[in-house]
C-alpha cells in the first residue's frame, strides 16, 4: 500500500507540474504578445485601479459586490485552506522555519474552520434559491477538499497518526528514499485523497489576477470611451 | 465534421486568458437574460465556457501537441454554437462577473471563431452580409425607402458640415418614430449638419461584427468615414447604440488608423445643447416615466447619465429607475442579432421589461436604442400589461415645439 502511494505521489506531482507549467507558458505568451500590442492609446493601470485589483486578489472585492454571502464562506475558506496549507510545511521541510512555527496556532484554528466553510459553500451553492447553477467539477472538488479537511479535525482531535512517521514518510518521497507508510488507516486515506486533489487543483486561475487588473483599467477607463478627459 | 484548425486564432491575447480564468462560480447566471426567460443552464456563460476550453484542449493541449490535434465532438460545437448565438451579448455577466471577463466583448469574439470554423452564424443570421452586400443594410430594403417614408420636409440638411447626423438601418427601417425625432431635435438646435445620401449611408457594420462575419467591415467602414470626411465631418451623431458602440470601439482599428472626427451619442449632444440654453422646452410633461439603459450605450459606452440629464430637463417630468439601470442594466431582448433567431426568447425579455416598467407605476417606458424600440413594442403585442413607449428622442421633439408636421 506504501509503494502505491508513493508511486502514486511522484504521479500527481508530475500531472500537477505539467498542468502548471502548460497554464504557465500560455501566461506567458500571452503576456507577451499583450505587451507587444501595447500602443499609446494603452490604456496604463491607474494606482485606483491597482488597488482595487489587490483586493479583488486578496478579498474576493468582486465576488463581495454580487454576492455576500457566499463572499463570506469563500473567503474564510480560502484564507483557511492557505493556512492549513503553511500549517502542513512543517512536515515537509526539515529543519522547520521559525516562520513555519508562526503559523502552526492560526493553521490549526483554520483547520477546524477550513470543513465549516466548505459546508456553507455546498449548501449555499446547493440548497439556496437564489443559485442558479453549480459546475460538477467545482462542487466535485469542494466535496473533495471538504472531505479530506474533515478527515484532518478527526486526526487532530481523535485518531492522532505518529507524526514521526508522517514526517519521515512525507520527507522520505521528497528525498527519494522512501520510508514506511504510517500505521495510520486515516492517514492512508487522508494522504490519498490529497493525491486525487492535486492533479485537479484548478492552476488556470492563476490568469485571474491579469483578468481583474484589465477589468479594473477597463471599468475606469470606460468613461473616457465617449467623454472628453 | 473534422475541426482540427485552432480555436484561439480570432480571439486576443486577454481574451485567452479570460477564458482560462473564469472559476465556473454561475454568479452570471443570475444576470444573464437569456437565463431569465429559458432557465436553461447548457447555454449558460460557464457553460459556453467549459465546452470552448475543450475546444482549445482538442487542438492546443498538452496532449493534442505531443500526439495530435483530437477531432471536437461535433454535438459539442453544435451545442457551443446554439449556445453563443442565443445569447444577445448584453454584457450583464460580465458586469457581475466575480473575475471581470469583459464578455460584452468575449461572445463576439467566439463567434468569429465559429465563423472561422464554418459553424456560425446561424438561421437568418448568414443571409446579412449578402442583403448588405446587395442593398447596403441587413434588412434588405431599398435605399430609397431609407429617409424618405420619416424625414420631415421641413428640416434642412447641407452638403457640408462640422455636424453630420447617421440614422443607422435599425433606426431607418425599424423604429421610425425614433430617427425623426433625432432630426427633429437636431433642426432644432439649430447647428447646421449634414447627412450622407441614402444609398451612401450604408450598414455601419454591427450586425456583422456580433455575429462573427468580418468580411465585408473594412469595406463598410472605410466608405462611411471617407463619406463623412470629404464632407467636412468633425463630429459624428448617431442615436443607435450598437452603431456609437462599433464607431467609438471598432471603426478606429478597421480603418486602421484614428477617426478623422469624433463619435457623440445624440443625448451627450443634446444634454450640451439643453446645458447650452441652445434647446429650451415649451411644454411640460406631468408623467412619471422610466428610463432603459441600453446595453450596448451604458455597460457598452458608458453614456449613463445624459439620457437622465435629457430626461429631467422636461419640465414636470419624474423619473424613475428600473431595479437594474446604467451599467447593471437588464437586456430588452433585441441584442446580439439573437432575436433574429431565438424571437420567443427576445419577446419574452421585452415582456420583462415591460412588466417592471408596469409594476413601478410609470406612464411611459422610454427607450433610446431602435432595436429595444422595435422589438418592446413588438413584446407588448398581445401581452396583458400594456404601457406607453416613446424614444428618448421622440419625446424631446414633441416637448419643444407643438405645431410641426
Amino acid at each position: 500500500m506504501g509503494k502505491i502511494l508513493i508511486a502514486a505521489a511522484y504521479g500527481a506531482f508530475v500531472v500537477f507540474l505539467i498542468r502548471f507549467l502548460a497554464y504557465w507558458l500560455i501566461w506567458r505568451k500571452t503576456v507577451t504578445v499583450m505587451r507587444l500590442g501595447k500602443t499609446a492609446q494603452t490604456v496604463r493601470p491607474s494606482v485606483k485601479a491597482f488597488a482595487l485589483t489587490v483586493m479583488d486578489v486578496t478579498f474576493f472585492g468582486r465576488l463581495l459586490m454580487v454576492n455576500p454571502v457566499l463572499w463570506v464562506g469563500e473567503w474564510v475558506f480560502h484564507v483557511s485552506f492557505l493556512l492549513v496549507l503553511l500549517r502542513h510545511l512543517r512536515l515537509f521541510l526539515n529543519p522547520v522555519p521559525s516562520c513555519i512555527w508562526w503559523v502552526q496556532t492560526p493553521g490549526l484554528i483554520a483547520g477546524y474552520f477550513l470543513p465549516f466553510s466548505l459546508a456553507y459553500i455546498l449548501l449555499v451553492r446547493l440548497l439556496s434559491k437564489r443559485e442558479r447553477y453549480a459546475s460538477p467539477a467545482n462542487v466535485f472538488l469542494l466535496a473533495l477538499v471538504l472531505v479530506i479537511s474533515s478527515l484532518g479535525v478527526v486526526m487532530h482531535g481523535l485518531f492522532k497518526p505518529n507524526l514521526v512517521d508522517v514526517k519521515l514518510f512525507v520527507l522520505g518521497i521528497l528525498s527519494f528514499t522512501p520510508a514506511s507508510l504510517p500505521e495510520s488507516t486515516l492517514f492512508a486515506i487522508h494522504f490519498s485523497l490529497v493525491l486525487v486533489l492535486i492533479p485537479l487543483l484548478p492552476t488556470h486561475i492563476f490568469f485571474a489576477p491579469i483578468v481583474m487588473m484589465e477589468a479594473r483599467k477597463r471599468e475606469q477607463a470606460l468613461h473616457l470611451v465617449m467623454h472628453e478627459k | 465534421m473534422k475541426n482540427k484548425r485552432s480555436f484561439t486564432q480570432e480571439l486576443l491575447p486577454q481574451q485567452i486568458l479570460e477564458i482560462g480564468a473564469c472559476t465556473q462560480c454561475g454568479e452570471c447566471l443570475k444576470h444573464c437574460p437569456v437565463q431569465d426567460v429559458t432557465g436553461n443552464p447548457s447555454v449558460s456563460p460557464p457553460e459556453k465556457i467549459r465546452m470552448f476550453r475543450e475546444f482549445i484542449s482538442s487542438t492546443e493541449g498538452l496532449k493534442s501537441r505531443i500526439f495530435g490535434s483530437r477531432d471536437v465532438d461535433q454535438k459539442l460545437l453544435d451545442d457551443f454554437t446554439r449556445a453563443v448565438y442565443e445569447c444577445t451579448t448584453c454584457g450583464a455577466c460580465g458586469q457581475n462577473c466575480p473575475v471581470g471577463i469583459f464578455t460584452q466583448r468575449l461572445w463576439p469574439a467566439l463567434r468569429k471563431e465559429m465563423v472561422k470554423h464554418g459553424l456560425g452564424p446561424i438561421g437568418v443570421q448568414a443571409n446579412m452580409p449578402k442583403a448588405i452586400m446587395h442593398s447596403g443594410n441587413p434588412y434588405d430594403k431599398p435605399a430609397s425607402e431609407r429617409y424618405r417614408p420619416w424625414f420631415p420636409e421641413r428640416v434642412k440638411v447641407v452638403d457640408r458640415s462640422e455636424i453630420a447626423y447617421y440614422a443607422g438601418c435599425t433606426g431607418a427601417y425599424e423604429a421610425e418614430p425614433m430617427v425623426r425625432g433625432d432630426v427633429l431635435v437636431l433642426d432644432a438646435i439649430g447647428e447646421p449638419f449634414t447627412m450622407l445620401p441614402p444609398e451612401e449611408e450604408v450598414c455601419c457594420g454591427f450586425p456583422l461584427f456580433i455575429t462573427g462575419q468580418h468580411d465585408q467591415l473594412q469595406d463598410l467602414i472605410t466608405r462611411l468615414v471617407q463619406g463623412y470626411e470629404a464632407r467636412g465631418v468633425k463630429v459624428l451623431i448617431c442615436s443607435c447604440p450598437c452603431c456609437v458602440n462599433i464607431m467609438t470601439r471598432d471603426w478606429p482599428l478597421f480603418y486602421r488608423k484614428p477617426l478623422p472626427f469624433t463619435i457623440r451619442h445624440i443625448t451627450q449632444y443634446v444634454s450640451d445643447a439643453i446645458s447650452a440654453g441652445k434647446l429650451r422646452f415649451r411644454k411640460e410633461l406631468r408623467e412619471t416615466v422610466i428610463y432603459h439603459d441600453p446595453c450596448y450605450l451604458s455597460r457598452g459606452v458608458g453614456v449613463i447619465e445624459e439620457p437622465r440629464n435629457v430626461l429631467r430637463s422636461i419640465p414636470g417630468l419624474t423619473l424613475l429607475e428600473f431595479e437594474r439601470h446604467g451599467p447593471n442594466s437588464r437586456c430588452c431582448g433585441s441584442g446580439g442579432a439573437a432575436r433574429k433567431v431565438f424571437h420567443e426568447n427576445a419577446i419574452a425579455m421585452g415582456r420583462l421589461t415591460i412588466d417592471e416598467a408596469v409594476a413601478k407605476k410609470a406612464d411611459r417606458l422610454i427607450l433610446s436604442c431602435p432595436a429595444c424600440y422595435a422589438k418592446v413594442n413588438e413584446s407588448m403585442m398581445g401581452h396583458k400589461n400594456q404601457i406607453r413607449i416613446t424614444d428618448i428622442m421622440e419625446l424631446t421633439s414633441s416637448m419643444i415645439e407643438s405645431d410641426w408636421p
